[in-house]
């Protein structure tokens, strides 16, 4: 071997291991970073890791937490309840219906709302006004509408024939749940929509107008994919709610009749912090853990994709 | 809600008695609160030698549902700290909030509540071993002890709200006694009563004599032909713990019950109840009869829970309803003179009237001076003149659970209209619905706060149309079945 085969292969051999310091090496920012997650991930990784472990096992209170071997216990249990299954559907039925809804009459109030030239600023605070209530109190509002003595929403529907307690039927209970979440969450998709509405490029309408587009025209090839990313993101945070959604049931039915508006939330908080059945609670918490993840990941690629289009 | 009563104040005598040192450790006490030391209490015990003022200074948290009588006691703390020199925070709250505060604080070992709301079922069954044995401190020589000791609680109630096991422990000492009974438009009965008696063939005057065929007759009949009031009945039928208590008057009148022996479980509880017996003839039977009466009930029955019905009697929206008696006062107010009182029907096998009271109890892990100041405060706060002050408190108040206070003559003479204790009216039904073949007491079981969801799920899907009453209750049976045979595990 030559020196000058030598000099030539020293760089060879040495520049993949300071190219493997470099990357491991702390930069500035990363020092920075550091220690705001670590923090993240003690919060975060020692919960799910304490999570993970009470779903395998009896979990003891008196005389000091002690958790107890289970095995696969638990999971074979909420795998095979047929209750829990039920709450499933429940979720799913009550996360289309009110994601579709809000989405719908969000999207259709603020479009609305963008064509009104005098008066907007007082029309955007009284729809928004419902955002600003806590749950709890949308929940007793909403039980007090529909009390089959005194309630207003009752009395209406005792005139067309519904002479039942819409939140004794279950059917109605589950529609009026959905609808008082509904109520109160739609003013925050018209607020994310008259956002993005406010971003589209007004001359691209003025030129569809003169080629003699229609209103629905524009609306589905000009706006509607202007603001899709928006839209999105307006579903991810409202998803992420749903999925989560408790004070208004509870403070109105409570997950009743006949269970017809016990979503998994209500079903987790019972297991948990009625039964105190901690092992139990932590698998169907796992499980929520998942769906929110899922559901994250999807919104989250729709909306990767839809920046990468050209 | 957390109310307490001010910090204590520095008498002349005490500053005197004292000099410098005392006046520093009392000030300090004052200032540290709920962190005094047992050498400050010791220091200001034996210097006053009084048994009630050993633990002045202490400060203590008494955890409670939001109860009528626990708001009578926080309105008006000043008698117990004048007595005593000990200050109280109250946390009042909603029932199922306190069993969680109670379960996590006996979980932590840290007794953050000295004295405890202890529901027989949801805390004083789950968590006996987490509280102190009061015969203990009853029995301590340098403690008060109870006036006239624990056998002027009336019996039921001292096993009912006070035992778990078959040990004799007493854990917690009986502080509110709500038991379900018929309350009813007296002026709606006296106006109709002959033609209701012409037009159904039987005497309708409410009381344990009525059999809940009878009553169901009668609710139909008020539904016909009575204009002033648009339904005769009305349920407590929500899918809450409600419906239960519901159910199960007309379940035990009928002659079923949860578990065998079910009179013994309820007063004494239980970790091993053995097999459900929904299944029972008897029970299906009182789950048909029952369907049958939320059937003709008033159409907010099904979202009704105890608050519902009393709202809707003191509204005029129906005529009777099963209800606890501690709403009497509020009924007096809103319909002066017209709701009368009466032990609820009886079924094929007796007349059954849901007990639900409480005790309270102290924390097995407040110790010291915190546990002594404790003592005093439970003892006060069920003591017969702490009942009858809390009978008279503006704020509602409820009925006592001493048989003392129900002898003294002004409380016998508030039994009748005119009465200035208006939860006294009741006192003619309660009596006769504690008594031992009235009482109806829910197993106390560590689980039975999972059992009593698995089966008012049951029960409203039954009024929901989706089973039929055998179904519901056999499903409920299975499922109590399934929890019993899985023990408690906290």
């Amino acid at each position: 071997m030559s020196t000058t085969e030598l000099t030539r292969t020293q760089p060879v051999t040495t520049q993949p291991r300071s190219a493997a310091r470099s990357r491991w090496r702390l930069t500035f920012n990363g020092a920075l970073l550091a220690p705001g997650v670590i923090l993240l991930g003690v919060l975060s990784i020692v919960p799910l890791v304490t999570l993970i472990v009470m779903s395998f096992s009896r979990v003891h209170l008196l005389g000091g937490i002690r958790l107890e071997w289970a095995g696969l216990d638990n999971w074979t249990r909420a795998l095979t309840d047929p209750d829990l299954w039920q709450s499933w559907a429940l979720t799913l039925l009550y996360f289309v219906a009110t994601l579709g809804i809000e989405m719908v009459l969000g999207l259709a109030i603020a479009i609305l709302l963008s064509k009104v030239v005098r008066g907007q600023g007082p029309l955007m605070v009284l729809i928004l006004l419902p955002m600003f209530a806590a749950p709890a109190i949308v929940g007793l509002v909403g039980r007090y509408l529909t009390d089959p003595t005194f309630g207003l929403y009752a009395w209406f529907m005792q005139q067309v024939g519904f002479s039942q307690d819409i939140l004794g039927n279950p059917v109605s209970a589950f529609v009026a749940v959905t609808l008082m979440d509904v109520w109160e969450w739609t003013p925050l998709i018209v607020l994310i929509s008259l956002a993005g509405l406010s971003s589209v490029n007004p001359s691209i309408i003025e030129a569809a107008s003169l080629d003699g587009a229609n209103q629905w025209r524009m609306l589905r090839h000009i706006i509607l994919p202007s603001i899709t990313n928006i839209l999105l993101v307006a579903l991810l945070i409202r998803s992420m709610d749903a999925v989560r959604y408790f004070d208004i049931i509870t403070v109105t039915t409570n997950g009743g009749p006949a269970d017809a508006t016990k979503i998994v939330p209500l079903r987790l908080y019972e297991a948990g912090f009625r039964f105190f059945d901690l092992g139990y609670a932590a698998v169907i918490g796992l499980m929520m853990l998942v769906l929110t993840i899922v559901i994250a990941r999807l919104f989250v690629r729709l909306l990767t994709g839809k920046g990468q289009r050209p | 809600m957390t109310s307490s009563t001010p910090p204590p104040p520095l008498s002349r005598r005490g500053f005197l008695q004292f000099g410098g040192l005392g006046a520093g450790a009392l000030l300090g006490a004052s200032a540290l609160g709920g962190c005094t030391s047992n050498t400050a209490s010791t220091a200001v015990a034996s210097a006053t030698g009084d048994a009630w003022r050993q633990f002045a200074g202490t400060t203590i948290n008494f955890i409670s549902e939001n109860t009528a009588p626990t708001a009578a006691i926080a309105a008006d703390l000043r008698p117990f700290f004048e007595l005593t020199g000990i200050t109280v925070n109250v946390v009042s709250l909603e029932l199922q909030a306190l069993v969680q505060r109670v379960a996590l604080d006996l979980a932590g070992g840290q007794s953050q509540y000295d004295v405890i709301y202890a529901d027989p079922y949801q805390v004083l069954a789950p968590y006996s071993a987490g509280l102190a044995d009061l015969r203990e401190l009853n029995a301590g020589s340098s403690l008060p002890s109870l006036e006239q000791g624990f056998a002027d609680f009336i019996p039921t109630q001292l096993k009912a709200t006070g035992q778990f096991g078959a040990g004799g422990e007493i854990f917690a000492l009986p502080y509110d006694a709500p038991t379900m009974i018929w309350q009813y438009r007296a002026d709606i009965f006296d106006k109709y009563g002959d033609r209701m008696a012409s037009d159904l063939g039987f005497d309708p005057t409410p009381g344990s004599d009525r059999t809940w065929e009878e009553y169901w007759r009668i609710a139909d009949w008020i539904n016909k032909y009575v204009n002033e009031i648009p339904f005769g009945t009305g349920q407590q039928a929500k899918q809450h713990d409600s419906l239960m208590c519901d159910f199960s008057n007309v379940l035990w009148s009928y002659g079923g019950d949860y578990f065998e022996n079910g009179q013994d479980v309820g007063l004494y509880g239980t970790r091993e109840p053995g097999p459900c017996l929904l299944r029972q003839p008897e029970a299906v039977e009182a789950a048909q009869f029952y369907n049958r009466l939320v059937s003709i009930a008033h159409p907010g029955s099904r979202g009704w829970d105890w608050d519902g019905v009393a709202n809707a009697l003191r509204a005029g929206q129906i005529a009777m309803t099963p209800n606890w008696h501690e709403n009497a006062a509020s009924n007096e107010m809103a319909q002066p003179g017209r709701i009368d009182y009466a032990p609820l029907p009886r079924g094929p096998k007796r007349s059954a009237n849901i007990f639900g009271g409480t005790g309270i109890a102290i924390s097995g892990n407040s110790t010291g001076a915190r546990r002594g100041a404790a003592w005093l405060f439970a003892n006060w706060a069920t003591s017969p003149k702490t009942q009858l002050s809390n009978l008279k408190s503006r704020v509602g108040g409820g009925t006592p659970t001493r048989e003392s206070v129900y002898d003294l003559a002004e409380v016998e003479k508030a039994a009748h209209r005119p009465s200035k204790l208006p939860n006294m009216l009741t006192t003619a039904a309660v009596t006769t619905a504690w008594e031992p073949e009235y009482i109806g007491l829910r197993p106390k079981i560590p689980m039975w706060n999972e059992c009593d969801t698995a089966l008012f799920t049951e029960l409203s899907r039954m009024l929901a149309g989706q089973q039929s009453p055998e179904s519901a209750m056999n499903a409920a049976a299975d499922k109590i079945d399934k929890i019993v045979a899985r023990g408690w595990v906290a």
